[in-house]
């Protein structure tokens, strides 16, 4: 139907970094003849390729807008992690599963759809002391939904799994991400890696899972090209602990009791560009998650670059000009001492 | 301690007592002819004993996050500096006598199961990696399973995950064996830290046997393992249920000690101590479809707690009186 002249894709979202990013890539790519963006507002790079339609995924005009456009693909970059400064963490839901379900419905209404890619959050796991070390595809829901993040993000797998029952002739793909680090990356947790003292929790030390940036948009452009049926987590090879990659980052750690630790982020919460720390955060750097990428490297073939270590050091590596100076830390004094190479 | 070592042990402790005054002398000279006090402090450090500078270095390294951590968060620099104390229990607190250990096979998977007991910190898996990094010829760090519970424990958590150890999760399991590790299994779990004094070296139940499972899916040698005296270091003689039910935990033991004496009554009691490793059971013969079957799981199951539970009458007898 669309083959002999290339794929026409459309991005909900388009103004989040990853949409963006999403189409900026696929712009480069020849098998891709139109891209349409989805958006309540303008995106802010200028994505020449990409046609931009201003609508609210919210809203029941979207089902009469995307047939128009006889796409092939519909990839959901809609879903908000964390909320905005100034922003309630309710308003989230209203997006991340109302927008969700009109879009699936849309997509129910446009006859030309083939594929449906959604950019969703490893965040279904949970953070749990006694899980897994590493969660594969089939575990979800093992534990209960205890964050309101978790149970929007449980409540729009639950659809999306509805949906792609129903419709058996579309591929349907959802990616589970581990959360992302880079050095151009504005989100809490890299900001959070940047704090030149950094707070932790007493008697914790996570085991973690960062994804690259960059290994991030090559997998969505990979699902997007080429998906497979299903949930595939996306995630780096291995795991590191924080205390490692705040060391490797050459940030000072400031251990506080874990009660105050929710409050103290909160209070940093301008810092790192949210309105309102969620408790996902919180969970997350006191128990930790690691995922199994077994899938993503298989079947939907493709291998992150960077492994969970590397991806610190890189973004140590490629941060430590942008940012505060770090204070120096105990390490590089005594390493200064004894005249190693730092 | 013999005249000798007194001697040269004093000898040690002034050799770093001037080696400390020439690195603060140094520092002084450094600052009064001009320089910052970290350059005064570099150039007085080139006059530090060897192995002084190499531990700082070595510290410094890891320091700056420059080590090896594994996929599971296990940190081998970190367990090779937290060997010495289990050595020390090892050797002189409970006079530790393993049996069998080059029983473990040298290359490849395998499955460790032992009998679990020790009301208030389970000592035994630390015992029986002891066992194995001190006496198999080619020594390797096993990894052994943890009650959930525990993981939830700050401190706790981090330091047991350092050293080895994992959430008792299936997953896990498979996935360690699968990467041809050494896992070490308690199949009583709870059921066998929680028993009373009364019933010590009386197995529990192997709970539904899916540590059998688990061998059979991934082909897996079972080296059954037998710890005596680890049911005397902590005797329970009861159990505060209110307590534990308040704040989530399986059960919290009381023991002569423990809480009476406070901090004191977390000391074990030195018993003597004999780990016996059987002849590992061989369950290649079986189809790895035959974790599916009940009957052949729990026969397996039975014939891994039979061996154990043996043993552990032969070795109580040939260890004798646990104070003795």
């Amino acid at each position: 139907m669309t083959s002999a002249s290339g794929r026409r894709i459309a991005i909900a979202g388009i103004a989040t970094h990853w949409g963006t990013e999403l189409a900026r890539r696929l712009a480069r790519d020849p098998r891709v003849e139109r891209i349409f963006g989805l958006d309540t507002i303008e995106p802010d790079a200028d994505l020449e390729r990409t046609e931009f339609i201003e609508v609210d995924i919210r809203s029941p005009v979207l089902s009469r807008l995307l047939p128009s456009t006889e796409v092939d693909t519909v990839v959901h970059c809609g879903i908000i992690w964390y909320p905005a400064p100034g922003r309630p963490a309710r308003a989230l839901h209203d997006i991340n599963v109302i927008g969700s379900l009109q879009l699936l419905t849309a997509c129910e209404r446009t006859e030309t759809v083939e594929r449906v890619i959604c950019r969703g959050s490893a965040a279904i796991y949970g953070c749990e002391p006694a899980a897994p070390s590493f969660f594969t595809e089939e575990m979800a829901r093992s534990f209960p939904l205890r964050t309101r993040f978790q149970r929007d993000i449980g409540e729009l797998e639950a659809y999306f799994e509805n949906f792609a029952r129903r419709h058996p002739e579309l591929t349907c793909c959802m990616l589970r991400f581990q959360p992302e680090l880079g050095a151009d990356l504005q989100s809490p947790l890299a900001k959070y890696l940047s704090l030149p003292v950094v707070p932790t929790q007493l008697g914790y030390d996570p085991r973690l899972q960062w994804i690259d940036a960059d290994d991030a948009t090559e997998a969505l452009v990979v699902a997007t090209l080429d998906p497979i049926r299903g949930a595939v987590n996306v995630a780096p090879d291995g795991s590191i602990s924080l205390t490692r990659a705040l060391r490797l980052a050459g940030r000072g750690e400031l251990p506080v009791p874990h009660p105050v630790f929710g409050p103290a982020l909160s209070r940093l919460g301008g810092r790192l560009g949210v309105g309102s720390l969620y408790g996902d955060a919180v969970r997350l750097l006191r128990y930790g998650r690691g995922v199994d990428n077994r899938r993503l490297r298989e079947e939907l073939g493709f291998s992150p670059r960077l492994d969970a270590v590397e991806v610190v050091r890189e973004f140590a590596r490629r941060s430590s000009g942008l940012s505060v100076a770090p204070i120096p830390t105990l390490g590089s004094a005594l390493s200064r001492l004894v005249g190693e190479p730092r | 301690m013999s005249a000798t070592g007194t001697q040269s042990r004093r000898a040690e402790q002034s050799a770093a007592a001037v080696a400390g005054i020439e690195f603060l002398q140094g520092i002084r000279e450094g600052i009064e002819g001009g320089l910052d006090p970290m350059a005064a402090a570099e150039g007085a450090a080139t006059a530090l004993p060897r192995s002084l500078r190499e531990s700082i270095a070595r510290m410094a390294r890891r320091l700056r996050g420059d080590y090896h951590e594994d996929e599971w968060g296990f940190d081998e620099e970190f367990a090779e500096a937290a060997y010495p104390f289990f050595e020390f229990l090892y050797d002189r607190w409970w006079r530790v006598q393993a049996v069998g250990v080059e029983r473990i096979p040298a290359h490849g998977r395998a499955m460790l199961v032992a009998n679990h007991a020790g009301a208030l910190f389970p000592f035994d898996a630390s015992m029986i990696t002891s066992a194995i990094m001190k006496q198999h010829p080619l020594p390797r760090w096993p990894r052994f399973m943890v009650l959930d519970w525990a993981f939830s424990l700050p401190f706790l958590a981090p330091f047991m995950r350092k050293v080895g150890g994992v959430p008792a999760d299936p997953y896990n399991a498979t996935r360690i064996l699968n990467s041809d590790g050494l896992m070490m299994v308690f199949p009583e779990g709870v059921k066998g830290t929680g028993k009373p004094f009364s019933e010590r070296y009386r197995l529990q139940r192997f709970g539904r046997g899916g540590f059998v499972e688990i061998a059979l899916r991934t082909r897996s040698p079972i080296v059954p393992i037998a710890v005596v005296g680890s049911e005397e270091i902590y005797p329970m003689v009861g159990d505060a249920g209110a307590v534990a039910r308040a704040i989530g935990a399986p059960f919290v033991p009381l023991t002569p000690t423990f809480p009476w004496l406070g901090p004191l009554g977390l000391i074990p009691l030195p018993s003597r101590w004999r780990i016996h490793f059987c002849e590992p059971i061989d369950i290649s013969a079986y189809p790895a479809e035959a974790a599916e079957d009940r009957r052949v799981v729990f026969e397996i199951s039975e014939i891994v707690r039979e061996t154990i539970q043996q043993a552990l009458y032969e070795n109580l007898v040939q260890r004798g009186s646990a104070f003795g």
